[in-house]
């Protein structure tokens, strides 16, 4: 299952995107949080240690490669295997939770 | 990108998606199979929300839901149903609110490790289930 959560800022769809993972991982499912906000706090309200937070980094633009495909349409492929990103740039939290910062964070946009 | 990871993801998947209504794109959610529309009971967070249901649709994510937040009373929950209604959105959770999100927030902590029998976590844990039995 992949469920994106939207809502305005503010209207308190990080807790429940954190919240949700949290829960599904201890039904048992292996658990991938993605935060595609440009302003991320995934990873604080998923629980993870604050050490941890200010060593997360989002997962550099390198990893997508344009290619074109048989009809000569350019399509944009991982360069890698998925496991290697998740491995090389996510962090894992609470439950074995683990967490991906999808967007380029926009230090100018905090706040 | 986020597109590409999401695709590629063999886990249960979550993507907290940035707020504006414009960046959701084809590529992002192509590889959605859910969308939860957090709604707050005030008109600005029902406005925008107005605006992401037909997107969501035009994009051809096969389940859109409503997910009422920080709802305090009747009024609050009337504000949202009627939207939903308007909207032929199903509402699948009705979160109150809750003080133990503020708190978790100001002490740096997850909800669910703060406080996990809260009023927002008992509706949050029932439609985790309910998500779940979907699968």
């Amino acid at each position: 299952m992949k469920i994106a959560v939207s809502g305005k800022g503010g209207s308190g769809k990080t807790t429940l995107s954190a919240t949700l993972a949290r829960l599904f991982a201890r039904q048992g499912f292996p658990v991938l949080a993605i935060d595609g906000d440009p302003n991320p706090n995934l990873g604080m309200a998923l629980g993870l240690d604050a050490a941890l937070q200010s060593e997360l980094h989002s997962v550099p633009r390198s990893i997508i490669e344009q290619r074109k495909d048989a009809a000569g349409a350019t399509e944009s492929v991982l360069t890698q295997p998925i496991e290697a990103i998740t491995s090389q740039y996510g962090m894992t939290a609470a439950d074995d939770v683990t967490l991906l910062v999808g967007v380029q964070v926009d230090h100018a946009g905090a706040g | 990108m986020l597109g590409q990871l999401i695709e590629k993801s063999n886990q249960f998947t979550i993507i907290d998606m940035e707020a504006s209504v414009e960046h959701m794109s084809r590529g992002t959610v192509r590889h959605v199979d859910t969308m939860l529309i957090v709604l707050e009971p005030y008109y600005r967070s029902l406005e925008t929300a107005g605006r992401m249901v037909p997107l969501a649709r035009g994009l051809g994510i096969q389940r859109v839901y409503g997910v009422a937040n920080k709802i305090r009373n009747a009024s609050d929950e009337a504000a949202v149903v009627d939207y939903c209604a308007k909207h032929d959105l199903e509402l699948v959770a009705r979160i109150p609110f809750d003080d133990a999100i503020v708190d978790a927030d100001r002490a740096g902590k997850a909800l669910i490790d703060h406080n996990d029998a809260s009023p927002a976590m008992v509706e949050i844990r029932a439609l985790a289930r309910r998500l779940a039995e979907a699968v």
